[in-house]
């Protein structure tokens, strides 16, 4: 009885609330800024260093929407996936100079607590050579990121860990 | 001599090796009635008393019977962990950490045999569970499927709150687990209907944060639980068990919501939190049941993206949301001189909430490179003249909102005609009842029944809903939402009834049109609505009308009230009007008082006037 108790009305509303949404456009991501998010380079990497587990939705890899398998990746792993999956969000937050995804990026760096901020500040300064264009990849980003902490004294470390 | 004992040697040592001990069979029973292996195994009762567990998946149980017993899975479960250490992966011990843990501390299994669980370990280690947050993401108006909510946790490593970030931890949600493209009429149906497998999923959390507050503008809510790193690895390690484990997937009862307040039992032995649902778990209910078991450390807000639009749009004056929607369509109109008179800290404001525009309406849509080279041209403005930090007020936590279900009690006269009503709405909110929680111009009610005894003890079925679902969206200044209704089940109109002028007709209706923020806590709305109507006293067994429904909605110092105007103009010529004005007193957060004045009009009678007094009392 509880099973059929509210019937058919509900057929006009999806049961989206409850369940994984099929992949929409972009993989079911939404709109993207920046290209190359989901490009080739972090498909490589992916599928070379995310040996364990094939199944699909498990951590580890992922692939609900069946085109990505980025997130295997640990914190000091490799931030270039994460970077890959929060491009928008970095992009919005460097022009501003604050915020998660700036945060997130800069735990993946292995930048200390103590350093964020100035993290920030440098980021912030230098978007228009971070982000040089709209059409700049994750890879460009990263790598103008470490060539820009390479130049400053106090952050010049974590681009070599990197 | 040696030939006798060659084989009996044999034997003892392949029996060293893989003994499991023999427990007495009253001992097998005792351990497998322990609350905590009956969780391990999602056992529940069955109407016949048996056991029979939600999962059905047969690699989960090792026993052949082991989805109705849960003492044959314990004892196959205890032989198992004996098993060859070679097998590394596939070894039982590998497959099911958290039953070999329980089994090794309850029976002090200190020979078990050692195998190498990569993959497992791998895992674990990738996650590095150390603290739980419960994950709302709140009720959309224009979404009728996520009016509900959803829930689901957040495992995060150690040091989240100093050293890490959320974008980096990991969602575990459970969801039906959908296959090729069933049209979205069968999924929901299946969905509904148990059609569909329910499955455990682990995946980025900052995915899942932009799917809920980017794609489908909803509310966040985190409450960090108060879970030890011990407990929330303990729950981790169970969810291995249920890596491509298939449960049975009921949207009403079990949901993801249910099966999260499982888990969070097993992380925490003793706790009883799935015990309060019997029949529904509406999400917002599951979060109450976990904040009254005292396990909320800290509830956090994340504001959608919508949300975050209207906050930085609100202070702007009607010349800068001009500018706003200008440099949204085109960029290029930032270098214009009259932009550029604009004072600094006010183009700041424009340039972040035409940003936000621009994203907001690309959400969802392919890239396309006119909006990425408009958004990017934004962006650069952004970044040298940065506006301030965002403040988004945080509305009341939903689970302070009002309980579900309600309980109804009126007394009221029609026409000269005094009659006392007793309802029950199974859930959840109309658009009058005890806002606290609830967005302004929502309303979804499921399964609603209402019975009215007329003087003179004569009874009948007032009304039935299946489902009453409104979402008044007010429009703003840079975003033009719809508005629409719809509606199905029996209610009595004005016509040739058996004991007096009301007839009680099948419908099933909708609507769609515009709702206008009038003032602070005031919304217009007006729609043209159609109807399907079963009424015996017509001729066609069903019945067109097209029709409106216009009215207000005011947030006053009481409570809410409504004021409505709707007609119906039917293909045979019947026309239906109706006035209604209600107000609600709300007398405590559970505890509502109606007032209701109805006057209808109709070519099938005299017009009727009602008016009632409602006690509206919201229990579990």
């Amino acid at each position: 009885m509880k099973r059929i108790l509210l019937g058919s009305l509900f057929a006009i509303a999806s049961v989206n609330a409850f369940a994984e949404a099929p992949g929409g456009p972009s993989c079911g991501w939404g709109n993207m800024l920046f290209k190359g998010q989901r490009g080739l380079a972090s498909h490589l990497v992916a599928s070379t260093t995310n040996g364990t587990s094939g199944n699909a939705t498990f951590g580890m890899t992922s692939g609900t929407n069946g085109c990505r398998t980025d997130g295997a990746l640990t914190y000091s792993g490799k931030p270039m996936l994460v970077l890959g999956s929060i491009m928008d969000e970095l992009s919005e937050d460097m022009a501003k100079g604050d915020g998660e995804a700036l945060t997130t990026y800069a735990v993946v760096l292995g930048v200390q607590p103590e350093d964020r901020a100035h993290f920030a500040a440098v980021t912030h300064e230098h978007f228009a050579e971070i982000f040089s264009s709209a059409d700049v990849t994750a890879e460009d980003v990263h790598n103008a990121t470490l060539a820009l902490l390479k130049k400053d004294a106090r952050l010049a470390k974590y681009a070599e860990q990197a | 001599m040696l030939k006798r004992l060659l084989p009996l040697l044999l034997g003892g040592a392949c029996a060293a090796l893989q003994a499991a001990p023999q427990l007495p069979a009253t001992r097998l029973h005792e351990l497998a009635a322990d609350p905590f292996w009956l969780a391990l195994g999602h056992y529940q009762r069955d109407r016949l008393g048996g056991w029979r567990s939600h999962v059905d998946d047969d690699e989960f149980f090792l026993a052949e019977r082991g989805e109705r017993d849960p003492t044959a899975e314990l004892a196959a479960t205890l032989a198992a962990l004996y098993q060859e250490p070679a097998l590394a992966d596939r070894h039982p011990q590998c497959r099911f950490p958290a039953r070999t843990r329980w089994l090794r501390e309850r029976l002090n299994l200190d020979d078990l045999p050692q195998p190498q669980c990569r993959e497992y370990a791998d895992w674990h280690a990738d996650i590095a569970p150390h603290s739980t947050v419960l994950v709302f993401p709140a009720a959309y108006l224009n979404s009728p499927s996520s009016m509900f909510g959803h829930t689901l946790l957040r495992i995060d490593p150690p040091g989240i709150d100093t050293q890490g970030s959320p974008l980096l931890s990991y969602a575990l949600n459970f969801g039906a687990y959908i296959e090729g493209s069933d049209n979205s009429i069968l999924y929901a149906w299946k969905g509904l209907m148990g059609g569909y497998p329910g499955l455990f999923a682990l995946l980025p959390y900052r995915e899942k944060l932009a799917e809920y507050s980017r794609l489908e503008n909803r509310d966040l809510w985190e409450y960090r639980l108060n879970l030890s790193a011990a407990e929330t690895g303990r729950m981790v390690e169970h969810v291995w068990e249920l890596r491509q484990i298939q449960f049975d997937y009921y949207f009403f009862d079990e949901n993801c919501s249910y099966r999260l307040l499982e888990l969070l039992e097993i992380a925490r032995p003793g706790l009883e939190l799935t015990d309060p649902f019997p029949l529904t778990a509406i999400p917002a209910d599951t979060v109450r049941a976990v904040q009254q078991a005292g396990l909320v450390e800290r509830t956090d807000y994340r504001p959608s993206r919508e949300k975050e639009l209207l906050a930085r749009a609100e202070p702007l004056n009607g010349t800068e949301l001009e500018w706003t929607r200008r440099l949204a369509e085109d960029s290029a109109a930032l270098a214009s001189p009259a932009f550029q008179a604009l004072p600094a800290e006010r183009r700041a404001l424009v340039q972040d909430a035409a940003y936000r525009l621009i994203r907001y309406r690309k959400s969802g849509e392919e890239r396309d490179e006119g909006s990425a080279r408009n958004s990017y041209r934004l962006l650069q403005a952004i970044n040298r003249n940065p506006p301030p930090r965002l403040a988004v007020e945080r509305p009341m936590p939903p689970e302070n909102g009002h309980e579900s279900r309600t309980w109804q009690l009126a007394l009221g006269s029609r026409e000269d005609q005094s009659f006392a009503e007793y309802g029950l709405r199974m859930a959840y909110h109309d658009l009058e009842d005890n806002l606290d929680g609830f967005p302004l111009g929502a309303q979804i009610e499921i399964a609603q029944l209402k019975l009215r005894q007329y003087e003179g003890n004569h009874w009948q079925l007032q009304r039935l809903d299946l489902a009453n679902i409104r979402s008044l969206t007010p429009r703003s200044a840079l975003l033009s939402p719809w508005s629409w209704q719809v509606g199905g089940g029996l209610e009595r109109v004005i016509g040739k009834g058996r004991h007096d002028d009301e007839q009680l007709v099948g419908h099933l209706s909708g609507g769609a049109g515009v709702t206008w923020p009038l003032a602070e806590g005031l919304l217009g709305f007006a729609l043209a609505t159609a109807r399907l109507e079963q009424n015996e006293d017509f001729a066609a067994f069903i019945s067109p009308a097209a029709g409106f429904n216009a009215g207000l909605l005011w947030r006053n110092r009481l409570g809410n009230l409504g004021l409505e105007a709707s007609a119906d103009y039917f293909h045979n010529g019947e026309v239906r009007r109706d006035l209604s004005l209600v107000q609600q007193w709300e007398i405590a957060a559970n505890l509502g008082l109606r007032l209701a004045a109805r006057r209808e009009f109709s070519q099938q009678g005299a017009p009727a006037s009602e008016l009632s007094l409602q006690l509206r009392w919201y229990h579990y």
